[in-house]
């Protein structure tokens, strides 16, 4: 545990070192002396959060453009005009890929999913993840399962489990899976079995986090608003918001958020932000509630924040890790999210599949 | 009101060439509608509700015996659109549109998914953005969002 330890603060050290290094630019102060990170940005990106194996964390540039234009060119391919005289589509479903459900997704004009890989310290990088080196994630701990809902080992979540045989929803869940009432048991029983963005508690994808990641699909925004005590992080979706409670000691551990407990200081020019006191309800890729983030924010220039972050769950992964990415500055202000409000699609999710069922069992009976 | 206008159910498979995001939705389509229940949609806007986490499009079509029906039709956040520029004045109450997509599983809703929203000559309704998301698109150019660091 000791040697994790030193390895984390050598993780934090070389992640503070290199800030260090690349800070130049004088931002616009507060009153109390402090950067002034006030502004909305857009997160959205096209690098994805891990790598292939075997390539470089920084990629040509030329790559990069080749790329970009094929993402321009799809989001070209979607605006185009189609048959005003066209007739349904056909029967039995469209035949797209992908969890949409063989229904189709929307067109392009709805979606917002980057349109630039992240360029940082100059370079355009391929993974958001700069450690370990490989740009993917570290092993997991032996015995622990990717994605696996992470409970902490108490009676309560143990039962819990063995009733509802199925794995929980978790954070960064996309929210499109449709597994088929018949492979996954009891995922359309109730509410609480549905993915955490589909009910509208948080935004899928990880976008509230911590760590705050692109979904790649669309509301990708953060706002920040700064005083001298408090700094808050409103993400986009679902309205998520964040207090971190500056130069502030951690709730005691028996008392845990969805967001997680955040405090912050000033590192030089740089917010840190630190996360612990999670539940077992958002369980980012796996982890456990004892999830440890370490959140640096930077600004870059006028219009550009540096989001660095470290993660740490002995639990979960044999090493700490850590990514960084640009955030552009949008304007704001975001709409506000409002989520329940227009759920009508969770009630007409359900009463979908409460109608397969009856198909199903008519089905089975008529055998 | 002699716009043509029909929905139509239980076609047989037509090959369509048309562009639709095939990738993840916010939620489970498959099980809110009904791929064996393929319908269109010609009519005129009656409103858009610009909620979240779906637009639904208020669409009122003639049947071919004269009669009305108002379908819901879901789409997008509306979000990203209303970041771009696009907002309740944009799309006015009347106009003619054609939404094709598939009917709820529960057939007593008159509601389908909006796989492809047009004008009736089939110009889509809403367009992408090939910029950051942000509403001006010279100054946060793709170029522009790249120009960070250092």
């Amino acid at each position: 545990m000791r040697s994790r330890f030193l390895v984390l603060l050598l993780v934090l050290a070389v992640a503070a070192a290199a800030q260090t290094a690349a800070q130049k630019y004088n931002p616009p102060r507060m009153a109390d002396g402090h950067p002034d990170l006030e502004g909305t940005y857009d997160a959205a990106t096209l690098t994805p959060l891990e790598r292939r194996s075997g390539t470089a964390l920084v990629m040509p540039k030329e790559e990069a453009a080749k790329l970009e234009a094929q993402a321009v060119a799809v989001k070209q391919q979607g605006d185009k005009s189609i048959d005003g005289d066209r007739s349904a589509p056909p029967k039995g479903g469209d035949g797209s890929p992908g969890p949409a459900g063989n229904v189709g997704g929307y067109n392009t004009g709805w979606l917002d999913t980057g349109s630039a890989y992240t360029v940082v310290d100059g370079q355009v990088r391929a993974s958001i993840i700069i450690d370990p080196p490989d740009g993917r994630a570290p092993p997991l701990v032996p015995g622990r399962k990717a994605g696996e809902s992470a409970y902490n080992f108490n009676i309560v979540g143990f039962l819990q489990a063995a009733i509802n045989a199925r794995p929980r929803p978790t954070s960064d869940q996309t929210e499109s899976s449709d597994p088929g009432l018949e492979r996954t048991p009891g995922a359309y029983d109730d509410p609480e079995a549905r993915p955490l963005g589909e009910r509208c508690l948080i935004g899928f994808g990880s976008t509230s986090g911590p760590p705050m990641l692109p979904n790649y699909f669309y509301n990708n925004n953060h706002q920040i608003v700064q005083t001298k005590d408090n700094v808050m992080i409103l993400t986009e979706m679902v309205h998520d918001a964040r207090i971190v409670r500056m130069n502030a000691q951690h709730l005691p551990k028996n008392i845990r958020l969805w967001l997680g407990d955040s405090v912050g200081h000033w590192e030089g020019d740089t917010l840190v932000v630190d996360t612990t006191n999670f539940t077992d309800k958002t369980a980012f890729r796996g982890a456990s509630p004892d999830l440890h983030v370490i959140e640096r924010f930077t600004r870059e220039d006028a219009h550009t924040l540096l989001y660095r972050f470290t993660i740490d769950d002995p639990k979960t992964w044999t090493k700490p890790w850590t990514g960084e990415y640009s955030w552009p500055e949008s304007k704001g202000p975001i709409y506000e999210y409002a989520c329940h409000e227009g759920n009508y699609a969770m009630l007409d999710i359900l009463k979908g599949a409460r109608i397969r069922e009856k198909e199903q069992a008519a089905k089975n009976g008529s055998k | 009101m002699q716009h043509r206008i029909w929905t139509s159910f239980l076609l047989p498979a037509v090959a369509l060439c048309v562009m639709s995001w095939p990738a993840a939705a916010h939620h489970a389509f498959g099980s809110e509608f009904d791929a064996d229940r393929p319908v269109i949609l010609k009519g005129k806007i009656v409103k858009i509700e610009w909620i979240n986490p779906h637009t639904w499009i208020h669409v009122e079509i003639i049947k071919e015996d004269g009669t009305k029906e108002e379908w819901m039709c879901e789409g997008g956040s509306p979000n990203t659109l209303l970041r771009r520029g696009a907002n309740k004045n944009t799309f006015p109450e009347g106009t003619e549109i054609i939404i094709d997509g598939y009917q709820a599983r529960d057939h007593t809703e008159l509601r389908a998914n909006a796989r492809n929203v047009t004008f009736a000559d089939g110009r889509k309704l809403f367009l992408g953005s090939t910029g950051t998301g942000a509403p001006n698109a010279e100054e946060f150019s793709t170029d522009k969002a790249r120009k960070v660091g250092k």
